[in-house]
């Protein structure tokens, strides 16, 4: 597991990441998301160890972390990190190696990885040669090789088209099979939904939000709506309960006191029909925009 | 894993340095571009010292005796020409040789002595030999009828020059062996110091330094970038000096070649040290910017400095010459010209060696450094002393 315990970076006056705890646990694929500046690439070149750290740790396996230990790591910076003037096949062996694979070895891999990403036939392009999606496939093989231990890659998806976006996915939840740790960062949010186990939101340096998407849509005030035969005017009255929204025979309720709820359904049903009683929980954006406000 | 290898990092750095740059085409024909030019500008030189110019003169009646003079003469005078004599019936049959190109050039009494008649241009070599064999048959006969000698006349009027160390021969070699290193050094240090610089950029640039970082030591990437250039800059340099220690023992030159052989080895040590100093101070020029348009602000205190030591190289000399050869870097260049001059003590080429490796050994530590602190700082260009002390 990899933990993320109090980490600070300051520039100057201001500081850009504050204090930041959260986990990355194997097998999970943990979303990274705030708005630009909110510190999520400053937090992860930290992890890495490309970036000085002033306060906190970061933890793997329960101990402090080395140069070693990120040696095996999948990284994948926020622009795009590579030679554009060198054939590809080539420069990925050469990081394959820097991370201490054998030549031979790291050949195989490489032309493997290639032909996965249906890039077998222009091993020997030069990247600027390739198209910006071809570029950021072959920027994923770089982070995923060798085998890689955890994944920390700053804005994969972007620039991707739907078809990229899709075997991205793929290679990425293949990788969280084999119990490793994977966090990413992205501005996507609908992406992020739809991929994560966990999520951390950061806003100005600070963590607003973490947790499996669930617990944070559960998180709030819970939210019920309710729909009825007739007029639901009344519901004003009921105590212990905020009113969002009112229109006709519809309600928008927050629970204030718990229970609340429960007193509203039974005098519901003493006044007539209830269509329909349902608790809304709010959409990912929600949240994310509340938590960064 | 069993595949991995225990290859340190800054070998398998230096490795892609150098098959990078030498797969590169622009370098390879950088490179035979350049050994072609010195091939054919020894050869020329090998050429033009070799060949004899071969030159015919006519003569009339009236020139016969002086012309068959200078054709005897001109063995004596002028090296490598070979006078033909022909002779011709009279000017008009001298005028239609000449524009027949029968001779080269009609030799003839004029009313103040003697003129050389070519159709357009003048045979340089031709009008030095007959020059020299008239002035010396008419400075006879006119000593003859004053009753003296030409020996007598010209008795105690000779000026002949002596140097107190070699000859002047050697002194010239020397001078233009002497500017040939220091050009070499200037123009490996420049292209490879900028190449360098800007290989850094390109990392830092397209962020792949910050794989790197997060795989090897910085340390690892400064030395396998300045160890990979260094190797570079060392072979093409053993290829000039080879092919010009070779090539000129093709030409009249070649009794200096031994002579030549133990300055150039100093020089390749020489070139070493102060290659390596300069190299780490290109990376981190490289580092401090963030754009390639930044590396002109960036590499200018180097560019001047390298300058400095062009121009130090080739115009210091006597005392300031003596003290430039033991400060670095600029004894990078001066030392090994003063042993070749000669006149140095044993321990003077040692002890510069040993200041300048002392230099670069600093600029390594100072490089590494600021390399290392300025490389992941983004956005603008970096300040030397915001990269000093920059928190990593």
């Amino acid at each position: 597991m990899l933990e993320i315990k109090e980490l600070t970076r300051r520039f100057g006056e201001s500081t850009a990441v504050d204090h930041v705890s959260f986990e990355v646990r194997p097998g999970e694929m943990t979303g990274f998301v705030g708005a630009n500046g909110a510190g999520k690439t400053t937090t992860m070149r930290m992890v890495m160890g490309v970036l000085g750290i002033d306060g906190g740790e970061v933890l793997w396996q329960d101990r402090s972390i080395t140069r070693l230990d990120r040696r095996t790591f999948g990284y994948m910076p926020e622009e795009r990190g590579l030679y554009p003037k060198q054939p590809i096949l080539d420069q990925l062996v050469y990081v394959a190696q820097l991370k201490g694979l054998g030549r031979v070895a790291a050949r195989r891999q490489v032309q493997e990885l290639l032909e996965r990403f249906g890039l077998g036939g222009r091993a020997k392009d030069h990247l600027e040669k390739l198209s910006l999606g071809n570029q950021q496939r072959v920027q994923i093989i770089a982070s995923v090789l060798p085998k890689p231990a955890a994944l920390i890659l700053d804005e994969p998806f972007s620039g991707l088209d739907p078809l990229a976006v899709d075997s991205m996915v793929d290679l990425l939840r293949e990788h969280a099979r084999d119990d490793i740790p994977v966090l990413f960062s992205s501005h996507q949010l609908d992406l992020v939904e739809r991929l994560c186990d966990r999520l951390v939101v950061l806003a100005h340096g600070r963590r607003v939000a973490a947790g499996t998407v669930s617990e944070l849509r559960d998180a709030g005030v819970p939210r019920f709506r309710l729909v009825l035969g007739g007029d639901a005017g009344w519901v004003r009255d009921q105590r212990g309960l905020g009113v969002l929204d009112l229109d006709g025979p519809t309600a928008l309720v927050e629970v204030q006191h718990d229970g609340a709820e429960q007193h509203l359904i039974a005098e519901a049903a003493r006044r007539g029909d209830v269509h329909e009683f349902v608790r809304v929980r709010p959409a990912l954006s929600e949240i994310y925009r509340e938590a960064t406000a | 894993m069993s595949t991995r290898t225990t290859d340190p990092a800054w070998l398998l750095v230096t490795r892609r340095e150098v098959v990078s740059r030498i797969t590169d085409k622009s370098f390879l024909i950088g490179t035979v571009l350049m050994v072609t030019m010195l091939v054919g500008f020894i050869g020329f030189t090998a050429w033009q010292d070799e060949k004899t110019d071969e030159v015919t003169l006519g003569a009339t009646p009236d020139s016969v005796a002086m012309a068959t003079a200078v054709a005897d003469g001109a063995s004596e005078v002028g090296d490598k020409v070979d006078v033909t004599l022909v002779e011709l019936d009279d000017e008009a049959a001298a005028e239609q040789a000449l524009e027949e190109d029968e001779v080269d050039a009609w030799l003839h009494p004029v009313a103040d002595g003697w003129e050389l008649t070519s159709e357009s241009s003048e045979q340089e070599s031709l009008t030095a030999v007959v020059e020299a064999v008239v002035r010396q048959q008419v400075l006879t006969e006119n000593a003859a009828d004053a009753g003296t000698t030409v020996e007598e006349l010209e008795a105690g009027s000779a000026v002949s020059t002596a140097f107190l160390r070699g000859d002047a021969e050697k002194a010239a070699v020397a001078q233009a062996v002497g500017f040939v290193f220091v050009f070499l050094f200037y123009i490996a240090a420049l292209i490879f110091g900028m190449q360098l610089a800007s290989s850094v950029i390109e990392e830092k640039q397209s962020r792949i330094v910050e794989i790197i970082a997060a795989a090897i030591p910085l340390r690892h990437l400064l030395a396998g970038k300045v160890l990979g250039n260094t190797a570079l800059a060392m072979i093409q340099l053993l290829v000039y000096l080879a092919v010009g220690l070779v090539g000129l023992s093709f030409t009249p030159y070649k009794s200096y070649v031994p002579a030549l052989s133990g300055p150039t080895a100093w020089f390749v040590g020489f070139f070493l040290a102060g290659f390596i100093a300069l190299a780490c101070l290109w990376a981190v020029a490289g580092s401090l910017a963030s754009r390639t348009e930044d590396l002109q602000a960036t590499s200018t205190p180097l560019t001047m400095l390298m300058l400095a030591m062009f121009f130090g190289g080739v115009s210091l000399d006597g005392r300031g010459q003596v003290i430039a050869s033991f400060v670095p870097p600029v004894s990078a260049v001066v030392m090994p010209k003063r042993i070749l001059a000669g006149g140095v003590e044993w321990w003077e080429p040692l002890v510069a060696l040993g200041l300048l490796a002392v230099f670069a050994a600093v600029t390594v530590w100072v490089g590494e450094r600021l390399y290392r602190r300025a490389l992941l700082q983004t956005g603008g260009r970096v300040s030397l002393r915001q990269a000093w002390s920059a928190a990593e």
